[in-house]
């Protein structure tokens, strides 16, 4: 799933947000605006994220501050989530992930999420 | 649904109840409380003394709020007159009752008023698919309040039940004893509200009242803004005006709109987010409201594609399908979170987003669009030719639960050839390339005018030309003078005569030397029954009068092929086709249904309805106003309105004032002359 590194990670949350903030710009976010907090529990710990859009730039800290929309869920859903394996919309539904805010944003930042895909649809076959 | 059903509606929640006010539900029976696909309450009866009601008349006051009329007792031949019951309900968040008793007697009266309640939460999909739940059910009595709850894993919904005079609530209800003095009232106001686990949007609690004030005066905006329409013909009037408050019904705010509005599909298993039904509802609407046509871009562009996934059909770049919000979606048993499977969605979305601007002008939402356009007409070849012959084509790669026809004709036997066989996958179908074809020349035009990207317009124009060369030589029937519906895996035709050559002509694909020929067969007594187009025409091998897209009529359908008409010039066959569909309208008090069915109509004399046909429903309320822009023959041109009426002689004189558009308001006017009696019917 296009790791940079040989060496294992030990936390991938923390990973994805390091790459993050490494990328600095998303094309598929150049029409949000505003700031996202994530908050990531595991038994009574709880890590926040704050991650700022804008333009398509990204900016990511640990400053627990307001932000516009609010994504909570636990360090087992946060980790199917950066490995691309959590369906966030269904997730959502079934409590699974708590949203608050402003939602058309949280639609955006789902694309965060997603790995862009490298090959064509399985069913496409070109004929010679 | 059955009828004397009575329906309020407000976004995606609905109540569904009898004439009565009650709600019995079984599990297939689409009668209750609905919100976000999800049966919020399947029980509410009302007992006064241990007897049910006798309904006297139902008042349906807004399309949110309706009005019953009750005596208790069910005797049809005597009724006791010395009480009456009104049953006051508005839909906000789950819905509002206002209950109240009169006593007409000179005596006092002494009353056991009892309300029994429950609910089964299903998720629409069970209700329509008769499906078993797996979580677990519970009922308590919290602090005067009846709370109904499911619960499976983190997925919870519940009901709260409320009422404002005190009640002694159980598990199963509310119970009042209560003394009415002679001549006197007793009211309470009850409250039912829904509620979401984590979905905190969901449960947003707004004060009834202010509820019903907030929509009373939205509606009154909505018709306010509209366009008004005056002519010689009443039921035309009322058709137009029913079709205005419907759309307006049908509008649903997905929290991903930001508050803004687009068209739900239809009613009672369709209100949700559809790609196909909102694009061309949108379209249908744009001379009227250009609002629609902003969210549904907006929102559908939000939801795009981005990853290749097979459960939900999802490609980089495609446009949604259906997207829904119950227990099956939220446990990933249904692959609507959101679902993909649709192969015309994603070019119509060029399409709509093309036409928009040619209405209104608005380059701005074309500018924030430009990533998703790009995306959408790359996915185009890139991911629906899947033959690599140059054609878009569909297959579902979610084997259990997705779609097989991933065209509006979507049912499994849809697609066929003369003699009824039923070609494999993927299939080609005809008005796919047409759609294509429109959104690259369309694409290109953005490009160029907008994108700044005159590379991409010339790249995009140049597969268009192709594309309609290839296409006129590969589909058309040579034997039947017509487009073949389909190409199967092959490359044979799928040569059964269908209405979507209609399409063809709107998409403009179609060679300017075939269209004579084409129109002539949609005019034709085996495809025009005197009220439309039959989706299937009769003599095929799977034609069925009522069958639902082998046989029936579909105003939306119709809508198109005579907007289709007219781009060929074919004014007087325009015409003919608005004129059959709106004298339809009429029977049903001007809510056209999905469709009906394809009897002949000297044989009916009146359009039968299908069976189990939504209504209302989006794409049907679009049609008349779609008509009306085909009759008077609406067309931007840069910064102008072209106006060329060709109408019914019927309709008389007509005048659509104030059509808001990049002028401005302009007035049209038209007065009928095409004589549509006996055309396309057998002498």
């Amino acid at each position: 799933m296009g790791q940079r590194t040989h060496r294992p990670t030990s936390d991938p949350i923390a990973e994805f947000f390091a790459e993050l903030g490494r990328r600095g710009h998303e094309p598929l976010l150049e029409k949000a605006k505003g700031s996202a907090r994530f908050e990531v529990t595991d038994g009574r710990r709880t890590e926040r994220w704050r991650v700022t859009i804008d333009k398509g730039n990204l900016g990511v800290s640990r400053r627990n501050a307001a932000a516009d929309c609010i994504l909570r869920l636990d360090r087992s859903s946060f980790e199917r989530a950066v490995a691309g394996k959590l369906n966030l919309m269904a997730a959502v539904l079934r409590g699974e992930v708590g949203i608050g805010g402003d939602v058309r944003l949280l639609v955006l930042l789902r694309r965060l999420f997603l790995k862009p895909p490298r090959r064509r649809s399985p069913t496409a076959r070109k004929k010679p | 649904m059955s009828d004397g059903s009575v329906k309020i509606l407000n976004g995606n929640t609905f109540v569904v109840s009898d004439t009565r006010g009650d709600i019995e539900a079984s599990l297939t029976d689409p009668t209750g409380l609905f919100s976000y696909d999800t049966r919020f309450l399947s029980k509410w009866v009302l007992t006064i003394n241990g007897e049910r009601m006798n309904p006297l008349s139902v008042d349906d006051l807004e399309y949110f709020e309706s009005r019953f009329f009750l005596v208790p007792g069910t005797g049809t031949v005597y009724v006791d007159a010395k009480l009456s019951v009104i049953r006051r309900r508005a839909v906000g968040n789950g819905f509002h009752e206002e209950l109240t008793i009169l006593n007409h007697a000179n005596e006092p009266v002494d009353l056991r008023v009892r309300l029994d309640a429950g609910c089964d939460f299903a998720d629409l999909f069970e209700v329509k698919d008769a499906l078993k739940k797996k979580g677990t059910y519970s009922e308590s009595v919290k602090g005067g309040k009846l709370v109904l709850a499911y619960v499976r894993g983190t997925f919870g919904r519940s009901t709260v039940i409320t009422s404002s005079q005190p009640a002694r609530v159980d598990k199963n209800g509310l119970s009042f004893k209560i003394r009415i003095g002679p001549h006197g009232k007793w009211s309470t106001q009850l409250d039912v509200a829904t509620e979401a686990l984590g979905f905190e949007e969901m449960g947003r609690v707004e004060d009834p009242a202010r509820a019903q004030r907030r929509m009373r005066q939205n509606l009154a905006r909505w018709i306010d803004q509209a366009p008004r329409l005056e002519c010689d013909l009443e039921p035309l009037k009322a058709t137009y005006r029913r079709s205005l408050v419907d759309l307006a019904a049908l509008r649903f705010s997905p929290q991903v709109a930001g508050g803004r509005s687009l068209p739900a599909a239809g009613l009672p298993w369709f209100m949700t987010m559809f790609g196909r039904d909102s694009i061309l509802t949108s379209l249908q609407a744009l001379p009227f409201t250009s609002e629609l046509a902003a969210t549904t871009l907006r929102a559908l562009g939000d939801w795009q594609g981005v990853v290749v996934n097979d459960f939900r059909d999802e490609d980089p770049g495609r446009i949604l399908h259906e997207m829904r919000y119950g227990e099956l979606t939220a446990f990933e048993e249904r692959p609507h979170s959101p679902y993909y499977g649709s192969a015309d969605a994603t070019p119509l979305f060029v399409i709509l987003l093309d036409e928009y601007e040619r209405w209104t002008g608005d380059r701005a939402l074309v500018r924030e669009l430009e990533v998703e356009s790009r995306a959408a007409l790359n996915w185009i070849d890139e991911y629906a030719d899947l033959q690599g012959n140059g054609y878009l084509s569909y297959e579902r790669r979610n084997k259990k639960t997705g779609l097989e026809n991933q065209c509006w004709k979507d049912s499994w036997d849809s697609i066929s050839f003369r003699d009824g066989r039923i070609p494999g996958f993927p299939r080609a179908t005809c008005e796919l390339q047409g759609y294509a074809y429109d959104a690259k020349l369309r694409g290109a035009r953005l490009a160029r005018l907008v994108w700044r990207d005159p590379a991409l317009a010339e790249r995009l124009e140049q597969e268009a030309v192709d594309l309609k060369r290839r296409f006129n030589r590969d589909f058309w029937v040579e034997d039947g003078e017509y487009f073949a519906l389909a190409l199967d895996p092959e490359g044979e035709q799928v040569d059964a005569l269908t209405s979507n050559n209609g399409h063809l002509l709107w998409s403009g694909i179609v060679d300017k030397s075939k269209a004579k020929a084409v129109a002539t067969h949609l005019l034709g007594p085996r495809l025009f029954s005197g009220w439309g187009v039959r989706t299937l025409a009769e003599g095929e091998g799977r034609f069925n009068p009522i069958g639902y897209h082998v046989g029936t009529v579909w105003p939306f359908d119709n809508s198109f092929i005579a907007w289709g008409l007219r781009r060929y010039g074919f004014k007087d066959e325009a015409a003919v086709i608005a004129a059959g569909i709106l004298d339809a309208a009429e029977f049903f008090e001007g809510r056209l249904p999905e469709a009906f069915g394809g009897y002949e109509r000297s044989q009916t004399r009146y359009p039968v309805q299908y069976p189990t046909a939504c209504s209302p429903q989006a794409w049907s309320t679009g049609a008349p106003l779609l008509l009306l822009r085909t009759m008077l023959g609406l067309e931007p041109q840069g910064e102008h309105l072209v106006v060329d009426a060709a109408l019914p002689r019927a309709i008389g004189h007509l005048e659509l004032l104030d059509i808001p558009g990049r002028w401005g308001r302009i007035d049209a006017f038209g007065r009928g002359r095409v004589n549509v009696e006996g055309k396309g019917q057998r002498a």
